[in-house]
């Protein structure tokens, strides 16, 4: 009885203090749980971010986009479609038991090989892999990786791999790593709570992961939750009061209130995702390039970044980001002038105007309305017409198929900044992302060859003169590139957001 | 033949005259019928009574606050939201959302719901076993989710989102109308018009009908209040009307990412629903109590 | 009753459940949508490779095959793998289930404790002032939109106020060492005699739980009152009164225990909509619960999850009714087994 009553004392006393956050467990609001934490079998990227700080890689970004050798400790280029990788030597997982070459031969068959994941099943990440064809063992410490064609994405691509243990799969089976993850990672898994949190605890044999990003070595705090807040306007009230450290996806309307908050701010990344309208270039009113000029024309890109967007947006004159590799930085612009919309308009035999109905998916619906009436004082008569993103894709993504629509508001995400997987889908003749449907053969001849050109400096020019050819069309209008918003208490250091929203924290302190 | 076809509704007449009376005493139900009216009068008198179009879009106004709190100006009343529109104007025009998708989806679930009740009451048999059945199934679903997949499944809109909830709806004027007809069917006047030769359909629609009237449309009410909920629950969750159409719903789901800096966003419109709501419910409560004599007390 | 109208009624469930499934499936696969796009997105991918990932997860099969499949399965409890987390779409639910029942349970015992008192004193002093304004305090809590209501509270208690947390269910550093007996939370930490524990997760709960409890607190009392009068003029009661029995012990003694059957059958049927119905709470609250896993599988087309999920609901819905129809027989002694 008597303890009992102390029980209640103590908790008492417990309760009246402040909620007693452990002064080394450092917690991320963030948007969403993980599917699996297996990291062969999902396409998610923000499962992703979980895994990558239980999991490390062959190779591995820092937050200024850099690849750097991670589990690797070099890699040579042998021939346009051959790549060595030399692995470190003394890498633990965290059962103690040594990461050999086996291991990265392994993981890799395991992504790539038709049926790798067992029971017949393929990793659905198998596609990130481009056209790897196999990975062998040359001797104990190099793995070569042969490609059935020039890929120069490899390296930037493999970042998105980590190396699992080959004994903890053959003991677990697939169907256990989902659940029972085993890295060289500088966390291991403490709890995952289903929809609420994944609890991870310092890996205190951590051999320090890449050489190339200063200050290595074991993880700088004690644990770190992931604690699922799907609502954005709780995720900032966890950070304003002190509950959770980091933030994702901060909107942009809260920044004045984080910035504001004497314990915590606003930190921002360039993002890698390029937004656009995309016209029906096969439609009856955008198959003319007055028109789309028209359109160009017509809409204030600075005015819905400023008030919109919260000026964390860079406007684009092409599809790629400024941040890109192969970027032409001397596109010319289309300034905002809707007087000249309505000249091109009535050039092109549309004196009275025109109406159009504008696309696009719930999580845009403010732009596109902005958008709309931007449109719509230009003499372009708008509707915006919301629609879920999976129907969105079907209507528009037909690879050459017909397309009905006027206009789409959409983005394509860059991860690699390298233009191979922004460029070729939405621009090449019928390819899964040109949701213009926008066809020149001219452009085709040169992103074909610079998608296998291995002098890095004639592939830029490549990128350079098919943006500069691009731009003379208007497929799309180019709108701008977001920056990636994170709420960071002002306790954190030696953190910083990355391009690609990987929340990499075994360098991040907490004081 | 022309005193039975007579009688019983002359007898619901006055009955309905009495509760009506009976009705109008109680004074709090009373006057949340008159709350009621003025928002149909407002739905309906929309673009007179706005201050402002609800779809002119204004980025220099972009979350302007009401016109009490500092910054606010008389010529946003209740503030502006996130794209700089109108928010008073916005529930005004919401209003005809609201009321009409509610009195939509009760009349097709009414309809249905007393043909197939009345149905199954009356004819019993394998028709009545049929739709039993499937109101089973149909009860078996939660709503929310019914209703969230089968707008999936069809797509935004207006007509799509009365579908949506009447495909459940309909059950439960069904239900009540298959247990009233139960009971009147044995009937004395039933019996005599049967004996009479009066055909099924004639029995159904004009001998029972009327007298199983009055529970229904106690019950149509009180589920009205709850269809205006489930529409806004569904704009809420981003399958509802289409832009730039204002409904409650939806404006306070766009609202609630800005409720740290910019609260009149989605309060606003979160207490126009809950007046209307009220409002539907205090005044069906006296309909029920005026109307339905297991309830009178 | 009797046992073999109990029998009966359990072999209805049969074609119910049957009905369900088919609707859901075919609902579900009427949906317009594909969950390899959406899995893929703007990534790298080969027209070979995508055709692959179809395969791999059962979607390159006609239609009426997948029906009979699933179907068969589902006899077995196996209602294959989900989509996206490459897991038994069963394990998945039931990862999620516990926190849903406790929520749904705490809401329904929130409105139960509340709503018996309160609708026993509407009946006592029937149109005295506090009935009128329980009444209308019943009215006003059907008619608020949890979505709505949810935020406002959470901005008071959780922001401004600072003294509730915003999401989750207990804060992991507090539950650590508490073995999870039951995985009700609010049970575990009892169990585990650990107070502090204990108070976290209800500062957890207690805000959704409201929230979700309230609509159906308005609702109970409203029955209580109702049954309450209707026994009040019953005549044992009068018989009672005669017999020289002091009020409260004929009020709370006699004649609530007669008027609690009405109550607790709608109550029993009612925490089926409430498990239904509290997906739009786990959202505003960041409540780890099935509704808001459904919700997105429906979203993101993870075909089998929606139907396990929607199979499970009917199930207990149909359990529910079930179960409240015999809570009636036992508790009315004037219903016959």
């Amino acid at each position: 009885m008597r303890i009992f009553h102390r029980t209640l004392v103590a908790s008492a006393i417990a309760l009246c203090a402040a909620p007693a956050v452990h002064a080394q467990e450092l917690i991320v609001g963030f948007t969403r749980d993980a599917d699996t934490l297996d990291p062969a079998n999902h396409r998610n990227r923000e499962t992703e971010t979980i895994i990558r700080n239980i999991y490390d890689g062959i190779l591995t970004r820092s937050s200024d986009m850099q690849i750097h050798p991670e589990i690797a400790e070099s890699y040579t280029q042998v021939s346009p479609t051959v790549y060595d990788f030399t692995i470190r030597s003394g890498i633990t997982f965290h059962d103690g038991s040594s990461l050999t070459i086996e291991d990265v031969k392994f993981t890799l068959d395991r992504v790539v090989q038709e049926g790798g994941m067992g029971n017949g099943q393929s990793s659905p990440r198998a596609s990130l892999m481009g056209p790897v064809e196999s990975v062998e063992i040359m001797d104990d410490t190099t793995i070569r990786i042969s490609l059935s064609e020039p890929w120069p994405l490899l390296p930037a691509m493999l970042p998105h791999q980590q190396i699992v243990s080959r004994a903890h799969v053959d003991a677990v089976g697939s169907d256990g790593m989902a659940t029972q993850p085993m890295g060289s990672g500088p966390f291991r898994l403490a709890d995952w709570r289903r929809g609420d949190s994944v609890v991870l605890e310092r890996f205190d044999d951590y051999y320090g992961g890449a050489t190339g990003i200063p200050e290595a070595g074991p993880a700088c705090v004690e644990r770190v939750i992931f604690q699922v807040i799907p609502e954005s306007a709780s995720r900032v009230a966890a950070l304003l009061s002190g509950d959770v450290h980091i933030i994702n996806e901060l909107p942009p309307h809260s920044m004045n209130q984080v910035n504001n908050s004497p314990n915590a701010q606003v930190m921002a990344v360039n993002g890698t995702r390029s937004f656009f309208l995309a016209m029906n270039n096969q439609g009856e009113i955008f198959d003319d390039v007055l028109v789309r000029q028209a359109v160009a024309h017509a809409i204030d890109r600075d005015l819905i970044i400023d008030r919109i967007l919260g000026g964390t947006a860079t406007t684009i004159d092409g599809i790629l980001s400024p941040d890109a590799f192969g970027k032409n930085h001397d596109l010319p612009s289309y300034a905002y002038d809707p007087d000249r919309s309505r000249e091109l308009l009535a050039q092109a035999g549309y004196p009275d105007g025109i109406s159009i109905t504008l696309d696009t998916e719930g999580s845009l619906r403010d732009t596109a309305e902005a958008i709309a009436s931007l449109l719509t004082n230009a003499g372009i008569t708008t509707r915006v017409q919301v629609g879920e993103g999976t129907l969105l894709t079907q209507k528009w993504r037909t690879q050459g198929g017909a397309k009905e629509g006027d206009m789409y508001l959409s983005s394509w995400g860059n991860s690699t900044l390298d233009p191979f997987d922004i460029f070729v889908p939405t621009h090449r003749t019928d390819d899964r992302g040109n949701s213009a449907g926008y066809a020149n053969p001219e452009l085709d001849a040169l992103l074909d060859e610079a998608g296998v050109e291995l002098d890095r400096d004639r592939r830029g020019e490549l990128y350079q003169q098919a943006e500069a050819l691009v731009n003379a069309d208007v497929p799309y209008i180019y709108l701008w590139v977001p920056q990636d918003l994170y709420g960071v208490s002002t306790r954190i250091s030696n953190w910083s957001p990355s391009p690609d929203s990987r929340i990499n924290l075994h360098r991040a302190c907490l004081n | 033949m022309s005193v039975i076809e007579q009688s019983p509704p002359v007898v619901a007449e006055s009955l309905f005259r009495r509760n009506m009376a009976a009705f109008m005493e109680n004074r709090l139900a009373f006057g949340s019928a008159i709350v009621v009216v003025l928002f149909i009068l407002m739905a309906v008198f929309a673009p007179w009574i706005a201050p402002n179009d609800p779809y002119a879009t204004n980025l220099f106004f972009r979350l302007q606050p009401p016109v009490w709190m500092e910054g606010g100006d008389w010529a946003y009343p209740l503030g502006a939201d996130s794209l700089g529109r109108c928010i008073l104007s916005r529930i005004i025009y919401g209003a005809r959302i609201s009321i009409f998708i509610g009195a939509a989806v009760i009349l097709v679930a009414t309809s249905i719901g007393i043909l197939a009740g009345l149905a199954a009451g009356y004819l019993r048999g394998w028709v009545d076993v049929v739709i039993s059945r499937l109101v089973d199934i149909l009860l078996g679903f939660p709503y929310l989710i019914f209703a969230i997949g089968l707008m999936a499944m069809m797509g935004p809109g207006l007509g799509n989102i009365i579908l949506a909830l009447a495909y459940k709806e309909w059950v439960i004027p069904c239900r009540v109308v298959r247990g009233e007809t139960l009971v009147t069917r044995e009937l004395e006047y039933v019996e005599a018009a049967r004996a009479l030769g009066a055909s099924g359909r004639h029995i159904m629609l004009r001998e029972i009908l009327p007298n199983i009237l009055s529970p229904v449309i106690v019950v149509a009410t009180i589920r009205m209040a709850h269809v205006i909920i489930l529409e806004a629950s569904l704009s809420f969750l981003g399958l509802g009307v289409q832009p730039p159409t204002a409904s409650w719903g939806a404006m306070v789901a766009d609202g609630r990412a800005f409720i740290l800096e910019s609260w009149w966003v989605s309060t606003f419109p979160g207490l126009a629903i809950l007046l209307l709501v009220l409002a539907i419910n205090v005044a069906s409560q006296g309909l029920r109590d005026a109307f339905d004599p297991r309830f009178t007390e | 009753m009797t046992l073999t109208k109990l029998l009966e009624r359990l072999v209805q469930l049969v074609p119910v459940l049957l009905g369900v499934s088919v609707i859901v499936f075919v609902m579900m696969a009427l949906t317009p949508g594909d969950p390899i796009q959406i899995m893929i997105g703007d990534q790298i991918v080969t027209p070979e490779q995508e055709a692959q990932m179809r395969r791999d997860i059962g979607l390159d099969r006609p239609m009426v095959e997948r029906f009979f499949v699933f179907l068969g399965n589902a006899i077995q409890f196996d209602f294959g793998q989900s989509f996206y987390h490459r897991r038994p779409v069963a394990d998945v639910i039931i990862e999620r289930l516990p926190a849903t029942i406790e929520l749904t349970l705490v809401a329904m015992i929130i409105a139960l404790v509340t709503a018996i008192p309160l609708g026993v004193l509407a009946a006592v002093r029937k149109n005295s002032i506090f009935d009128r304004i329980a009444t209308v305090g019943g009215l006003l809590g059907v008619s608020l939109p949890g979505f709505w209501f949810g935020i406002l509270l959470l901005m008071l208690f959780a922001v401004h106020l600072n003294i509730l947390p915003v999401a989750g269910r207990i804060n992991y550093g507090i539950s650590q060492g508490i073995t999870p007996y039951t995985h009700f939370l609010l049970i575990d930490t009892l169990l585990n005699g650990r107070l502090d524990a204990f108070r976290n997760a209800l500062a957890h709960i207690a805000l959704p739980a409201i929230t979700l409890g309230l609509p159906m607190t308005a609702i109970l009392m409203r029955v209580t009152r109702t049954a309450m009068l209707e026994v009040l003029r019953a005549d044992y009661i009068t018989f009672a009164q005669a017999k020289g029995l002091s009020r409260q012990r004929i009020l709370w003694r006699h004649a609530l225990k007669n008027a609690l059957i009405p109550t607790v059958s709608v109550a029993a049927i009612e925490t089926g909509s409430l498990l239904g119905g509290n997906m739009i709470i786990e959202t505003v609250f960041g409540w780890p619960g099935l509704g808001r896993l459904v919700v997105e599988s429906i979203f993101v087309r993870n075909y089998p999850l929606v139907q396990a999920a929607v199979l499970l609901y009917a199930v207990i819905y149909v359990m529910l009714n079930f179960f409240a129809d015999i809570l009636y027989t036992i508790l009315n002694p004037r219903v016959k087994l």
